[in-house]
């Protein structure tokens, strides 16, 4: 499928971000400048990077095959399910993670609530970052193995030296930074096959005229609400209750991999504009991801398997030389995705257990060393744990599900841990354990509960809601928190007014 | 109850404008919040209209109205 210089761009460009990230060694002295960069980074280094590593390569061909079988509803992911998420975590939570000096969100649970929740949060999200990263690595190698024609387990081998070696080396500064060349590599690639695309079907209010004619099936294609008993899994009530109100903040509040970008930020302006910036980026995502897929639907009607359809689209529409910048794109997409991975979970690791629970009061360096072999130690786990996906194709699915069942309770809890001072230890414990045992219980007798095929917006609504009465309830009947023990953690209109003390 | 049976009668259209509301609340609590701590990090003097949070998020909510306004 690739030709000489499609291989040339492709090769190139992986030679030259291991360059790039292996630069950022010398800037790596403690533990802070691996895990936070030093906190120097800029705000738009921060907010590319948070983009560029919440869109891989599989949501590449998984949104753009939705778009095809669904339309442009899916684009409310990345608009309705992004923007005002991030406002509030720039004015909010950031500010408030920021100021404490934390290294992870479980860190602030701790804090908030007591060393169960934390610990509870962070082995949540290892186990969750481990996983994902074999699926990573396998889906990887198969990109290559198909379009290069590369063995798959050199194909594994080599993503997990180039990505370990500049993750290993330059930690979450050479992570951001390889970030920002892997935009522009993507948004280049995406937008060039967007407007081809266009061209070849003759533009937009053409393309839409021919959709509108294709049947019944396509009248509600470019509705971004749909109505309430559509059969597609975005209802406009699973939109609002479940992504709007729940997934979105989950993701861009408790999620490690984004806040602790946010965290590395060289003051707390640069912190909040990160988000702000960030989520102006976003609203370009469902143009690359999503549109080409829109526009299969005229030039391959009739895919029994929506997720062939970019695949086609690129095979069909880009000339070489391009060809090997959407596959950079791609494979752009992967790497941030595995490096984010690897050292989030290198963090969570060094700062939620092997500090408080392995080894208190070492020295900086102590923690430095740690998670770097952290770091070598879940590229070893991801590499011999990839060929699972292949034994199980629905794992990438199954590990997404199994995200799902965590977002509303660990949602709910910090919700009301930094707006509610009334919320304690037990009641913060029985709203995770709980919630996240409601989750599993709608979602394994999901045909009694629900009348769509996937609700799992609607399941992160409801557990979210158990979350927060459990919460509530508990927190009432058990001994509340001292003020002494809340300082710093809980909203204050303080911080508004006075900034210095929250 | 789980699948929100109780909002069916809600048109499309109607669903819209719950959605546009929001956004207009997101903003209006945006403009509510104090300039000091809108430019918290940056130095008085350095301060401008460009680095001013607030502008930042009402253009992204305005140009996220549009989208869901246009479809």
């Amino acid at each position: 499928m690739l030709s000489g210089i499609d291989y040339f761009i492709v090769i190139a460009y992986i030679v030259g971000m291991l360059l790039l990230g292996l630069y950022f060694k010398k800037f790596v002295n403690s533990s802070e400048d691996y895990f936070l960069g030093g906190k120097s980074l800029p705000f738009w280094a921060i907010g590319m990077s948070i983009v560029v590593s919440d869109i891989g390569a599989l949501d590449f061909v998984g949104v753009s095959g939705q778009a095809y079988r669904y339309g442009i509803s899916v684009g409310n992911f990345d608009w309705v399910g992004s923007v005002p998420a991030m406002l509030l975590a720039a004015f909010i939570f950031i500010p408030y993670f920021w100021r404490g000096g934390m290294y992870t969100i479980p860190e602030y649970l701790g804090r908030r609530y007591n060393q169960k929740v934390r610990t509870i949060a962070s082995v949540t999200w290892i186990l969750f970052f481990a996983l994902d990263l074999g699926v990573l690595f396998w889906a990887s190698a198969v990109l290559l193995n198909v379009l290069m024609g590369w063995p798959i387990w050199i194909s594994i081998i080599s993503t997990a030296g180039v990505v370990g070696l500049y993750t290993y080396f330059g930690g979450i500064t050479a992570v951001i930074m390889t970030d920002v060349v892997q935009f522009f590599i993507m948004f280049i690639g995406g937008f060039a096959l967007v407007f081809l695309s266009l061209y070849e079907v003759g533009g937009w209010d053409n393309m839409v005229d021919k959709i509108a004619t294709m049947g019944p099936e396509y009248r509600n294609h470019f509705d971004i609400i749909q109505p309430q008993d559509t059969k597609s899994p975005f209802p406009w009530t699973g939109i609002l209750f479940g992504l709007t109100f729940v997934m979105a903040n989950a993701y861009m509040i408790g999620n490690q991999s984004i806040v602790q970008r946010c965290l590395t930020a060289k003051n707390e302006w640069h912190a909040k504009a990160s988000m702000i910036f960030g989520s102006a980026l976003k609203m370009f995502i469902p143009i690359l991801v999503l549109f080409p897929g829109l526009m299969a639907v005229v030039v391959h009607p009739g895919l029994a398997d929506g997720d062939q359809a970019l695949p086609l689209m690129i095979k069909s529409i880009l000339p070489p030389g391009l060809v090997g910048l959407m596959f950079a794109a791609f494979f752009a997409g992967l790497m941030s995705s595995v490096d984010s991975l690897l050292n989030s979970t290198a963090t969570l690791f060094t700062k939620d257990i092997y500090e408080p629970f392995i080894k208190k009061g070492a020295d900086d360096k102590h923690y430095l060393k740690v998670g770097q072999i952290t770091t070598l130690v879940l590229l070893i786990i991801g590499v011999a744990t990839s060929p699972i996906s292949s034994d199980f194709p629905g794992i990438y699915v199954a590990i997404q599900t199994f995200m799902s069942y965590f977002q509303g309770p660990i949602f709910s809890i910090l919700l009301l841990g930094i707006f509610w001072k009334r919320t304690t230890e037990w009641g913060g414990l029985s709203a995770l354990v709980i919630g996240i045992g409601f989750a599993i219980y709608l979602n394994v007798f999901k045909e009694q509960f629900f009348t769509i095929e996937d609700p799992f917006l609607y399941i992160s609504w409801w557990s979210f809601l158990l979350g927060v009465i459990i919460n509530v309830s508990v927190s009432l009947l058990t001994k509340k928190h001292t003020a002494e023990q809340l300082q710093g953690l809980v909203f204050s209109s303080k911080i508004l007014v006075k900034n210095k003390k929250l | 109850m789980f699948n929100f049976d109780w909002l069916s009668g809600v048109s499309q259209e109607n669903a819209k404008m719950v959605f546009l509301s929001l956004y207009a609340v997101i903003g209006i609590l945006v403009m509510l919040l104090p300039t000091e701590y809108i430019y918290e990090g940056i130095p008085k003097e350095d301060r401008h209209w460009w680095n001013n949070l607030k502008l930042w998020s009402i253009a992204v909510l305005c140009i996220l109205a549009s989208i869901y306004n246009h479809f």
